[in-house]
């Protein structure tokens, strides 16, 4: 299968790979995976003040899940935490280029990063 | 028909290897598309359709693990399939984050050396066994959702297996 240039750029060098501290309170951590295929996502968020300072992650799957949770990282840099909960799969799967057989790629960065903060606002007593 | 109707067995994961085999050759032989030079294209298409189904009946009914996720399909859970309805059942946070660790393992087990990945290997391979075991035991007991899950984390296994023999390979 042909990938399109920008998935070819976050495979190749991939924004923000790695681990945040699971334990520390102002980390969220979004752990899933695509049951078809066995492909396993983990993205983090640090939030201070309702703005995500950092995130990282780390995806063991094709080049374009690699490529969907390394943009989201760079998206939702800077973003609140409401603002990057809006992210949708369809936005990722434009911004790559994604062909049909690969937006479940897309469907698994956006409901990793939905993960992520849903787990930072229970440590915070949020919904 | 299904793969079972197909080959004249009954639905079911246990299996006679030589009854399978006899089925298949007999009705491949007889749908061979060389028997039908001189017929109507209209028969010439219905024995290529055939002799298509019946590999297709026997390359996933010979395997166990194919066999297995096919009687799940049968009983409405498709391992295949993303969707949340009818497709293969999410697995939970734990297993989850437990395969991202062990992920992680194999790149520590790069940097110690090829022993162990190799141990590392062959705990993976007997949890696969494991795995499909217990899908069996489920499919046996009529719980096809307890068997889909079962092959799911085999999947999850199963690639966690691949990215070790790669790392071997390197």
């Amino acid at each position: 299968m042909a990938y399109s240039d920008k998935v070819i750029d976050h495979y190749e060098n991939p924004r923000n790979v790695g681990s945040l501290d699971k334990g520390d309170e102002s980390v969220g951590t979004g752990v899933v995976g695509a049951p078809a295929c066995g492909d396993v996502m983990k993205l983090q968020i640090k939030v201070e003040g309702g703005v995500i300072t950092d995130a990282k992650f780390k995806t063991y799957g094709c080049g374009s899940a690699i490529a969907s949770s390394s943009l989201v990282t760079e998206w939702v840099k800077g973003m609140k935490i409401e603002d990057a909960m809006e992210i949708k799969n369809s936005q990722i799967a434009e911004e790559l280029s994604l062909p049909p057989v690969k937006i479940h790629c897309s469907v698994l960065a956006e409901d990793a990063i939905k993960a992520a903060i849903v787990d930072y606002q229970k440590k915070h007593g949020g919904a | 028909m299904d793969h079972f109707g197909l080959l004249g067995l009954p639905r079911q994961y246990a299996i006679d290897r030589d009854a399978l085999e006899r089925a298949y050759l007999e009705r491949a032989q007889a749908a061979h598309p060389d028997r039908f030079v001189g017929a109507s294209s209209a028969e010439q298409r219905s024995a290529m359709e055939r002799s298509a189904s019946l590999n297709e009946g026997y390359r996933v009914l010979r395997d166990p693990v194919r066999r297995a996720e096919y009687l799940c399909r049968l009983a409405g859970i498709d391992v295949d399939s993303s969707e949340p309805e009818g497709g293969a059942p999410a697995m939970g946070q734990a297993f989850l984050m437990e395969m991202i660790e062990r992920r992680e393992a194999v790149e520590d087990a790069r940097r110690e050396g090829p022993s162990a990945l190799d141990e590392l290997r062959d705990g993976v391979e007997g949890e696969l066994d494991d795995a499909l075991d217990r899908a069996v035991s489920a499919l046996q007991q009529g719980d096809s959702r307890r068997a889909a899950e079962a092959l799911v984390e085999r999947r999850y296994l199963q690639r966690l297996l691949d990215e070790l023999d790669d790392e071997v390979e390197r």
